[in-house]
């Protein structure tokens, strides 16, 4: 096929079609070989060839889609269960006002927060009041104008403290907003604090001494069920119904996994596709920004306001456009069904069902058959040998050692229960680390070459934050709680080839538009916060605490 | 030739404390050994020994010598063959 009629092809095509993979294998691997060299990236040189640029499904404006054609009756009448898009045609239709909206969120900030302790630091409720009072609704708005916003305690905010919930950033306040903040408050979002977080991004929210602060919002009343982390105190808020959607980042399954345990739907772009500018690091590699929000909808509207080429972080540059996501995330309709949007074959590995437990193979078999009925092809992919091994090699030992030595240097005691994992960097010799860089290129082409040929979307996690994919991560049925006997959410992650966000999408739209796991909200808490804390004494996490695959 | 013998804990603290010393990492603001305390050196250490040990493993992954570096696609040489018109 000619480099034009591909051209063709992709304007109606998902972006993940247009993109030319060995174009993306290459620049993974000088970013990679930057970090090593501790070079700055130039956009030019790791530009997208013009064949790259050619996907999405673009052309008018991204938000046409992005207000709800209907709205669900309960939702209007506790607005707090809005969700953006809801929110959005409410404002449009003049059903609801931006202030209707922050005053109901602020009565469950003032009956709740003490228990949920999902925010670090917040707006006092007159300035929030006078945020929603100052929303101008006209033709340029985007639907995040008056929607209420969870931001990560790691995203910088100017003037406003930046802590990553860690000692180490105590008395942090930064001088200017990152990025994917600025963004949102230039799309009209309020936001309604800062976030709590697993200390420097890693595990549930907790203090320096271990103690458990922030609770799951589908076991307010027993704080030993972790909301996940790190990104949990953003997973809390938006299920708590505490904000409307939130960010996040992830370096090792920090958006996904809070996600999947508080019934979110979590998108985790691919790397470079939104700007890390402002954002604590963990890593230069591998952290990802990202979405937590209430359904497939949602997380586009997000990730659409934020994504995109950034002058300040040259890992955006020269990347394929931001395409539709939000025309993305639009159901679509075949003979009034709903749909999947562009043919797809969604690949499964052999463990997705015979590793599963009897909780949850009921549930994964029931996702495949309504993926079949929403029109995908289901097909199980084996693993490629080497998979175990090259993806363990793929790890971020050494990274963070890095980034943060003048810190360890000045007292490691501020980094607490962190500090092994930002020590054993100055471990791992070169030569390693060099093997390292090299089984992640060996990984990352095993699998667009040997899974990416046989599948579209493949049912898989945090393996693949360490090569840069797409994930996302989306709610798909409910289980119980070994330790409390509490019924939890159960949810799933999704991964696609490089700028699959629309695949990812897609998918997922078509199977919340026959599903409505997602509409499921938890239990409101049953005692008051002081009540609480006079019955039970702080929650330590205990000491083999494993905070690995929460990064 | 046999492998010499696998290093000592004991070994290793020295190892450990030596590189801690030469990059200027003082692990006495920690309490030596409490394990109710946030961190303790004794974890630490413990940490470090096994990460040290699992580098061991990482040793045994070869790589395909033969592997190919990463090249942008198109290459430049594509445009001169007619390959690829940018």
């Amino acid at each position: 096929m000619t480099v034009e009629a591909r051209q063709d092809m992709a304007v109606d095509a998902p972006q993940d079609m247009a993109i030319d993979r060995r174009w993306f294998l290459s620049r993974m691997a000088a970013v990679w070989a930057a970090a090593g060299a501790g070079t700055l990236l130039g956009g030019g040189a790791l530009a997208a060839p013009a064949l790259a640029h050619g996907g999405g499904s673009g052309g008018g404006s991204v938000w046409e889609g992005a207000y709800a054609k209907t709205i669900r009756r309960a939702a209007l009448d506790d607005p707090t269960e809005l969700t953006i898009s809801e929110a959005a045609a409410a404002f449009r239709r003049r059903l609801l006002r931006p202030v209707d909206l922050m005053e109901a969120y602020l009565e469950r900030l003032g009956k709740f927060e003490e228990i949920y302790k999902a925010f670090l630091w917040r707006p006092t409720d007159a300035e929030l009041l006078a945020a929603a009072r100052k929303v101008r609704l006209d033709s340029r708005s985007t639907p995040l104008a008056g929607i209420l916003t969870a931001e990560k305690d790691n995203y910088y905010t100017k003037g406003i403290p930046t802590t990553a919930m860690s000692p180490v950033y105590a008395d942090f306040v930064p001088e200017y907003d990152s990025t994917v903040h600025a963004r949102l408050k230039a799309a009209g979002a309020i936001m309604m604090g800062k976030a709590a977080m697993g200390p420097l991004a890693s595990g549930r929210a907790r203090l320096a001494d271990g103690t458990a602060t922030t609770v799951n919002a589908w076991t307010p009343d027993d704080i030993r069920y972790s909301p996940s982390g790190s990104s949990g105190g953003t997973a809390t808020a938006v299920a708590g119904r505490l904000s409307t959607s939130g960010t996040g980042t992830q370096t090792g399954g920090s958006i996904t996994s809070p996600s999947q345990a508080q019934n979110l739907t979590g998108l985790k772009p691919t790397f470079g596709r939104a700007s890390l500018f402002g954002i604590v690091p963990l890593t230069f590699t591998r952290d990802h920004p990202g979405p937590l929000a209430r359904d497939a909808m949602d997380a586009a509207i997000m990730l659409q306001s934020f994504a995109g080429p950034d002058k300040n972080d040259p890992r955006t540059l020269g990347m394929p456009p931001v395409p539709n996501l939000v025309k993305a995330a639009t159901v679509y309709t075949q003979r009034g069904k709903p749909k999947v949007r562009w043919a797809t074959t969604v690949g499964y590995p052999p463990d997705f069902l015979s590793g599963a437990n009897a909780e949850t193979l009921p549930m994964r078999q029931s996702l495949l058959d309504t993926l079949v009925k929403v029109g995908c092809r289901v097909e199980e992919v084996p693993y490629p040998a080497d998979w175990d091994l090259l993806s363990g090699l793929s790890s971020t030992a050494g990274e963070a050692t890095n980034m943060f030595l003048p810190f360890l240097r000045k007292d490691v005691s501020l980094f607490a229960d962190r500090l092994p994992g930002f020590l054993n960097g100055m471990f791992r010799s070169s030569d390693n680390y060099m093997k390292m860089l090299q089984a992640r290129y060996q990984f990352l082409r095993l699998v667009l070459d040997q899974v990416f040929d046989k599948c579209d979307v493949f049912l898989t996690g945090t393996v693949f934050d360490g090569i840069g994919l797409p994930l996302i991560a989306f709610p798909y049925g409910m289980g119980v709680d070994t330790t409390t006997g509490l019924p939890v959410p159960r949810g799933t992650t999704l991964g696609a080839p490089p700028f699959g966000e629309e695949r990812l999408l897609a998918v997922i739209a078509a199977y919340q538009a026959v599903t409505d796991h997602h509409l499921r909200r938890p239990p409101d808490p049953t005692v008051s916060a002081a009540r609480a804390r006079s019955f039970t004494a702080p929650y330590k996490v205990p000491a083999d605490y494993d905070a690995s695959d929460e990064t | 030739m046999a492998a010499p013998p696998p290093p000592t804990d004991a070994e290793l603290d020295t190892y450990i404390k030596t590189r801690y010393a030469l990059i200027g990492i003082d692990l006495s603001t920690l309490p030596e050994n409490d394990p109710a305390a946030p961190m303790d050196q004794a974890r630490v250490m413990a940490n470090a020994r096994s990460t040290i040990r699992q580098e061991v493993d990482y040793s045994n992954y070869v790589p395909d010598q033969q592997a190919h570096a990463a090249v942008l696609y198109p290459a430049p040489f594509a445009v001169w063959t007619g390959e690829y018109k940018p």
